[in-house]
């Protein structure tokens, strides 16, 4: 009887050590293209310091700046271009001197490897056409960049789909409810056999695709959020980076 | 990028949109709407509890089931995409036809119940005594149940077009969010609401509408009055 009562405090000091010992937590908010090397690069960190665990959430760049306005809980914001973390800044929630450049990428459109287009003159002739939507998807603003240097906005009316962000655009190529659709090497590599790179956009027709990373104002303040920070900067991050077709420089 | 005030064309687009859905989406169920009330408030048939919960199911199942289902349905690879659509060369999925479908399923059972309300309430007595005087069944159909189950009609027909204004859940995967061809207002709420300063936009359009909704639901009183008069 004194065993198990003995046995049953034994159990109750563990459990309510394992639960006072708060492993610290790191927000992370994920441009959607960016989830799985993020993903991968925070597991390799969670593994060398297991009192840190990660709580992720992916979408497009333009929601998650939405969402950390409005209070989302966030140490450390990705974004598919430097314009979201501008805005952050701009309202005080980001720390001014944390944004970095992370990585960049190319915009390519997928579709159907039997389709006949080869370049941005032919994507008008298909029925319909999935970007990313460009009030919030970087991926998308690249693209009506692109086609607005190539003057093809009109032609290109009602033609679009607007997708909530890259990989819902990917989506909808794969499963052949679009005839194509505007996304990143990256994530064209990631695709089903089903659809394959048609043309890469030429770079000349829109700025570089610069993915940056900046400490919000919670994040700057947290010791293990600014060494995760340092540690994407690593010549470790770099090498995964380019694992999965980001370019690094 | 975004306007400070004012409704861009899309935005315009996106209201008339919602009412041209919404608006097709009613009157093309109401014949079945009604059919299916009749079958279930007059006729015993094997099967009956199955019908009911078939009509009724998308009361409760998620919109976004709905959705889902619908484009395994009638998408490209879908089954009856696949089979009776593409050989006949019609588009459904990101069209605003799709839209018009996923509204009609998630409206109808809404429609079906008014109407089966309005028909219990029917004196069993004149029905049969139109039977009885010779009527055949679908002269009584058409001269005693129809016109007094009217109430329940356009009562379930106005609930199912304030409920089709509403629809995002089903619509955004059937039908896409295509600015001018399927972008409704609830999905133009959802685009503004999820982009850093669209908040001003996002909150028009939620003012167009509640004023939408209460234009509705004023209407469906006063019709309700007005009939309450003339009864």
């Amino acid at each position: 009887m004194k065993s198990i009562i003995r046995k049953c405090f034994y159990m109750a000091t563990f459990i309510l050590s394992a639960v006072s010992i708060h492993p610290a937590s790191i927000d992370l908010s994920i441009a959607a293209s960016l989830k799985e090397v993020v993903t991968e690069l925070s597991n390799d960190f969670a593994n060398m310091k297991p009192a840190v665990s990660f709580k992720r959430n992916t979408g497009a760049p333009g929601a998650l700046a939405t969402q950390i306005e409005n209070g989302a809980p966030c140490d450390i914001f990705f974004s598919a271009n430097a314009d979201w973390a501008d805005y952050l800044m701009k309202k005080k929630l980001a720390d001014a001197g944390s944004i970095s450049v992370l990585a960049f990428n190319e915009l390519v459109f997928v579709g159907k490897s039997g389709l006949k287009v080869n370049g941005l003159n032919d994507v008008v002739t298909l029925k319909k056409i999935a970007i990313g939507s460009p009030k919030s998807v970087p991926a998308g603003e690249y693209a009506m960049e692109a086609f607005t240097k190539a003057d093809l906005v009109g032609r290109l009316k009602y033609k679009l789909v607007m997708a909530k962000d890259v990989r819902e655009c990917l989506m909808y190529a794969e499963r052949g409810e679009v005839d194509g659709a505007f996304v990143y090497r990256t994530d064209a590599a990631i695709a089903s056999r089903n659809v394959k790179i048609l043309f890469i956009v030429p770079q000349r027709l829109y700025r570089r695709i610069t993915y940056t990373m900046t400490l919000t104002g919670s994040g700057a303040g947290k010791k293990e959020a600014a060494d995760f920070y340092r540690f994407m900067h690593s010549a470790h991050a770099k090498k995964v980076l380019v694992k999965y077709g980001f370019a690094v420089k | 990028m975004i306007p400070m005030s004012g409704f861009g064309p899309s935005d315009y687009s996106a209201m008339a949109l919602s009412v041209k859905v919404a608006l097709t989406a009613t009157l093309l169920s109401l014949p079945f709407g009604f059919a299916v009330a009749y079958l279930m408030t007059f006729n015993k048939f094997r099967g009956k509890i199955v019908l009911d919960g078939i009509v009724n199911l998308p009361l409760t199942l998620p919109p976004v089931v709905i959705g889902y289902l619908l484009l395994l349905l009638l998408g490209r690879n879908g089954w009856i995409g696949r089979t009776l659509l593409q050989p006949l060369g019609i588009e459904v999925i990101f069209t605003w036809k799709a839209a018009v479908i996923a509204t009609a399923v998630v409206g109808f059972p809404l429609m079906v119940r008014s109407i089966r309300i309005g028909m219990e309430t029917i004196d069993r007595g004149l029905i049969q005594a139109s039977r009885t005087l010779g009527a055949g069944r679908l002269d009584t159909v058409t001269t005693v149940i129809l016109p007094l189950s009217l109430r329940g009609i356009i009562a379930g027909s106005v609930l199912m077009f304030a409920r089709g204004l509403g629809e995002f859940g089903a619509t955004i995967i059937v039908a896409g969010n295509i600015p001018g061809v399927t972008q409704t207002i609830p999905l133009a709420i959802y685009e503004y609401a999820s982009s850093p300063g669209g908040d001003v936009m996002a909150m028009a359009l939620c003012g167009i509408s509640i004023t939408l909704s209460g234009i509705v639901l004023i209407f469906h009183e006063w019709i309700g009055r007005r009939m309450d008069r003339a009864g």
